[in-house]
């Protein structure tokens, strides 16, 4: 049971509490770039948290079994990039074959989540917090969440942006980052909730 | 296991040990995107394909597409497009009509052809139109101009052209031949439909520059210059022009020039006959010749 509720709280921790793009500033790119939609945040949000899911587990695997039992933990920033790159591969395959339309509209953000830095943020994270194997698996699935739940959000004000009257120097990019700007206020009243 | 403890034998020397890990590690995920591809690889129109490895690679969005894979798709369903290629330039303009069976192309090139010759002072019953400066926008005023056919001159080809091959001369689009390449975004852009792609069998090639489908008296009252459709080509030489509706065209699928041919162009009354390309001469003032040929006779 301690280890459930454990569980919960690094799950709630990484998704709202130290929320990779609110307040670690991380994968701020996809962020502002495919938020223009709520469906297609949501397409982009779910193939950053399959990715970021993967990912996470298998750098932990590689890192903690592979390279710390021969000493090469230096190597981890290129062993977790590749990861990373082989995990997109897959998922861009996948897209393409089965939601074409979803593939058609990420257009280049899909090969970009490679460098979406929330990703390999979270596995650094993962490695500097000494989480272990299901810590490591929760906390990633927990940060695509988070970030799907941001990035939706956004997607959604975005929506409702388009109708209202904004002044002409702050259209477009300028008020995005404002609203951004906002919603990273809301979300430091999570701060300090979880240790 | 095995290999971990090989691994860590390696690790003696750093160098080749890591390289050595991040080999395998690789190597792992290797295999795993060959069977998902295998598993998951989409068919691709052959077309496409073989455009995309014409285009240059480097992905630098200058198309205005997410990079030379949207790119190669875009172009294989719209030809309109092949032109926006910046890298490739007019080799590849040549490569991608090629390969998509285009090979007129090759031999024959196709350009640019504007079908209106009048310039600013040819117009006549011109109303002031004070609203956006764009062919687009002026096409749904009506009475922009005394013509509901000719060019506005507000210059909405010249502006998509990549090539800077269309210039705005006395407000008519004039086609520079030494840089058109044939890419037809200007024949998209002509919200009148003045501009079509025709193939330059010939250097120079003759044009009607006129498209006005009305009768003598309408277009005597909006054009100095204009085809008044006084049939006179077609009678002269029937092989090569028609008549339609009140405009005379040229048949491009038999184009040649003969004796006939000729004396239709010489005697066309209202200058509305055009030599263009690399080779045309130089050009003369349509509307001091109509005033010529009005007087000579």
């Amino acid at each position: 049971m301690e280890t459930v509720s454990h569980l919960i709280l690094v799950f709630i921790s990484i998704a709202l509490v130290n929320n990779l793009v609110l307040t670690k500033f991380l994968g701020i790119c996809p962020y502002l770039g495919v938020s223009r939609r709520v469906d297609m945040a949501f397409g982009m949000g779910c193939a950053v948290t399959f990715v970021i899911t993967i990912s996470g587990t298998v750098t932990w695997i590689i890192n903690n079994l592979v390279l710390q039992s021969i000493g090469m933990e230096y190597l981890k920033y290129i062993a977790f990039i590749m990861v990373i790159a082989s995990m997109v591969q897959l998922v861009e395959m996948y897209v393409k074959k089965f939601f074409s339309s979803l593939y058609d509209s990420f257009g280049i953000f899909l090969p970009l989540i490679t460098t979406n830095c929330a990703i390999l943020g979270t596995c650094l994270f993962i490695d500097l917090w000494g989480y272990n194997f299901l810590e490591a698996l929760v906390a990633s699935f927990g940060g695509g969440l988070g970030f799907t739940l941001v990035i939706c959000m956004m997607g959604g004000i975005r929506e409702n942006l388009e109708w209202a009257d904004i002044p002409k120097a702050l259209k477009g990019a300028g008020i995005t980052l404002i609203t951004a700007g906002i919603m990273t206020l809301a979300f430091m009243g999570f701060s300090g909730m979880i240790k | 296991m095995m290999v971990l403890n090989l691994l860590a034998a390696i690790s003696i020397s750093n160098v080749a040990g890591a390289g050595v890990t991040l080999l395998v590690i690789g190597l792992v995920f290797v295999l795993i995107l060959s069977i998902a591809y295998a598993k998951l690889r989409v068919e691709q129109d052959p077309t496409v394909e073989a455009v995309l490895a014409a285009l240059p690679g480097a992905n630098c969005g200058g198309c205005g597409l997410a990079g030379c894979g949207a790119y190669a798709e875009v172009v294989v369903a719209d030809h309109g497009l092949m032109g926006k290629c910046g890298p490739g330039g007019d080799t590849l303009v040549r490569e991608i009509a090629a390969l998509l069976g285009i090979e007129a192309a090759a031999s024959a090139p196709v350009r640019a052809v504007v079908h209106c010759g009048a310039k600013r002072a040819d117009l006549i019953n011109s109303t002031r139109y004070g609203g956006a400066a764009t062919c687009g926008e002026g096409q749904m005023v009506a009475g922009v101009m005394g013509c509901p056919y000719g060019c506005m001159g507000f210059g909405d080809c010249a502006a998509v052209c990549e090539f800077d091959a269309i210039d705005m001369v006395d407000g008519l689009a004039t086609v520079n031949y030494d840089k058109c390449v044939g890419c037809g975004a200007c024949v998209q852009a002509c919200p009148r439909g003045l501009i079509t792609l025709e193939k330059f069998s010939e250097d120079p090639l003759l044009i009607i520059t006129c498209s006005s489908r009305d009768k003598v008296k309408e277009v005597r009252g909006y054009c100095k210059v204009g085809c008044v459709g006084c049939g006179l080509c077609a009678k002269l030489d029937p092989n090569h022009f028609q008549m339609e509706q009140s405009l005379a065209v040229i048949d491009y699928e038999k184009y040649g020039r003969s004796e006939e041919f000729d004396k239709a162009v010489e005697k066309c009354p209202r200058a509305c006959m055009l030599f263009v390309g690399k080779k045309a001469p130089a050009e003369t003032n349509a509307a001091a010749a109509v005033e010529e040929y009005t007087d000579h006779r």
